[in-house]
């Protein structure tokens, strides 16, 4: 007449056990999207580079010409990036990551440069994102993380992000210390330059991004596309733009089309 | 048998409670709740434009604003505190300069504006340049002619101090110092800025009246003044050119600086007359030196130009009668107990 043993009791302890376990696990900060299965863990790896895409761009040392024939160093380099968009182009799938996300890629800082996502498992051959900070983020007041003025991505007299950065110097420009500054930014009506940026992956092809699995897709930016196509912008006739507006539109026009997706790949 | 079990299940439960508790932000040196204060609207006034729900204000994170307002640390050379622009007794402008002054004895090019009912404010800045009172300090911090120093310089400072990170703890939960911590500090301190307590405001609640070189005045003023100067703030926030001259040295031209729009041209805030009796110098960079002076140029010195506002274009008549009673109405807008309220003085 041996009683049962306590077994019952253990597995009142389960549901108890796992709920501590998903309290836990809440504690990582992860990419808010409805999917609740496995994402691929995927890391945008961002390059800069001068005229060619194998033309690796490196700080401070190595000097660079432009399309006018202007020779310039490249002090500063950075910019944000928010909705990161993927999707094929056969199969109209499609998935976004938070809106609100934002990441300064900023090319002085290597860590900055690998943007880690968590994305839906499909079979992707695009990618999209947009440069630039949205309006209601530029009037939010203090902000933390990638939009925290300290960044110094702020215009902090005229209320505002610098969107991108692109500095450096040039025998060409006339500024104190042969200096030239663009700082590309521009949130109202008349002189938005958010800009969304569309890449297809090297000759179309789609690549399967699987569920657990690690993906790599790398992309140049291009400082030389700054200076020209459509808007000619040269270094000795304008050195410095500080503020939204024409040239800044001018800017971004340019540099709009500076990215290129070079390799798309799982492991 | 039963109770054991309980008491492992509440173990576990009382577990899992802790690590969620661990969850919330860094939360082992998490301090006691701060101390909620109230944002009293004055009766009959709109609501303020800055919304303290984002940044609730309590009474830990004001004393913090506090102590940094009064830091020199927030300037390069230690020289420059807030305060060394907006000083209390002068309601918070700078008292007899046309222009403030700031790191390495430069000028800047502008009258700092007193500091009262600045939640009220769309935009802040002669130029409306600032949309959210909680950037507006980057300004002053990061300009070569002010404080002349760089967020993550300042932060360094407070971060070495003896006292900031306990400070930071008990107004934000825990010691972390951060830009946003420190500008909505700071947000909630001058936010709370609030000046309703002059002989103007107890004549309309009826507990004082005016003379009747004072109710001529306000007549007067009435009659001629609020289309800019509106009741109960004494400004309606919006940008004009008040029929000035650029100075040719300084080359301010206002609003256009922040919105290249040429129609912009030479508009300048309107500024709130509450207090105006301590806040001389006036105008934009401080070319009036006197209220008397600026009666008169409305008087006889508006300059018609491109964009000269159509209130001003054909002047404001004003008598000399005028003119005295006005000033006496203007006086009555002077809250003594604003300028001498310690808790808006330095921290003991």
């Amino acid at each position: 007449m041996n009683q049962k043993p306590n077994r019952l009791p253990y597995f009142f302890m389960i549901p108890v056990l796992v709920s501590i376990m998903a309290s836990t696990s809440s504690c990582q900060k992860d990419v808010k999207n409805e999917f609740t299965g496995q994402e691929t863990n995927l890391t945008i790896k961002f390059t800069p580079v001068v005229r060619y895409d194998t033309a690796r761009m490196y700080f401070d040392t190595t000097t660079y010409t432009n399309v006018w024939n202007e020779s310039f160093v490249v002090t500063s380099f950075k910019f944000y990036i928010r909705a990161i968009r993927l999707s094929n182009s056969n199969t109209g799938k499609a998935f976004e990551i938070a809106a609100d996300k934002y990441f300064l890629v900023d090319f002085k800082d290597s860590l900055s440069t690998l943007v880690k996502v968590g994305v839906l498992p499909s079979n992707y051959n695009r990618l999209s994102f947009i440069l630039g900070v949205d309006s209601t983020h530029n009037v939010s007041g203090a902000q933390t993380d990638a939009l925290d003025p300290a960044k110094g991505m702020f215009w902090a007299w005229n209320t505002g992000y610098i969107f991108a950065k692109f500095e450096g110097t040039s025998p060409s420009s006339t500024a104190p210390g042969k200096r030239f500054t663009y700082h590309i930014g521009g949130f109202k009506t008349g002189e938005d330059v958010n800009k969304e940026i569309q890449l297809l992956f090297p000759f179309g092809t789609g690549v399967n991004m699987e569920g657990g699995k690690t993906a790599e897709i790398n992309v140049t930016a291009d400082v030389y596309d700054w200076f020209s196509t459509p808007h000619d912008i040269k270094i000795s006739k304008l050195n410095s733009i500080m503020t939204a507006g024409t040239e800044a539109k001018q800017v971004a026009d340019n540099y709009s089309k500076m990215f290129t997706v070079m390799t798309a790949k799982t492991e | 048998m039963t109770v054991r079990w309980t008491i492992l299940i509440s173990l576990f439960i009382t577990l899992g409670a802790i690590l969620v508790q661990a969850c919330k932000k860094s939360g082992n040196d998490k301090g006691a709740d701060p101390t909620p204060i109230s944002f009293n609207i004055p009766q009959g006034w709109p609501s303020p434009h800055y919304d303290f729900s984002g940044n609730p204000l309590t009474q830990e994170g004001f004393e913090l604003g506090r102590k940094l307002f009064y830091d020199g640390r927030l300037s390069k050379d230690g020289n420059f505190p807030c305060a060394s622009c907006h000083q209390q007794f002068a309601a918070f402008s700078t008292f007899d300069h046309p222009l403030s002054h700031g790191f390495d004895n430069q000028f800047t090019l502008r009258n700092a504006p007193g500091l009262y009912n600045i939640a009220w404010q769309p935009a802040t800045h002669w130029d409306g340049g600032i949309t959210n009172l909680e950037v507006q300090p980057l300004a002053p911090i990061t300009a070569p002619n002010e404080m002349a120093e760089d967020i993550n310089n300042v932060l360094e400072k407070l971060k070495q101090d003896s006292q900031y990170p306990a400070l930071f703890r008990a107004a934000f939960g825990d010691a972390a110092i951060n830009s946003q911590r420190m500008l909505r500090a700071l947000t909630q301190f001058v936010g709370s800025m609030i000046s309703a307590n002059s002989k103007y405001d107890r004549m309309k609640k009826g507990t004082a009246q005016f003379n009747s070189d004072e109710q001529t005045g306000y007549a007067i003023f009435q009659s001629k003044c609020t289309g800019c100067h509106t009741e109960p703030l004494f400004t309606d926030n919006s940008f004009r050119n008040t029929g000035i001259t650029v100075d040719p040295t300084n080359k301010d031209y206002g609003r256009m600086n922040i919105t290249r729009k040429p129609e912009d041209s030479l508009k300048f805030k309107v500024p709130s007359l509450r207090n105006v009796a301590l806040t001389a110098p006036y105008g934009h960079d401080g070319r009036f030196l006197s209220i008397s002076q600026i009666l008169e140029h409305y008087n006889s010195g508006v300059q018609n130009g491109p964009t000269t506002d159509p209130l001003v274009k054909n002047k404001i008549p004003l008598s000399i009668n005028d003119k005295f009673y006005l000033l006496l109405f203007l006086r009555t807008l002077t809250d003594s107990s604003f300028i001498t309220d310690k808790r808006f003085g330095p921290p003991e």
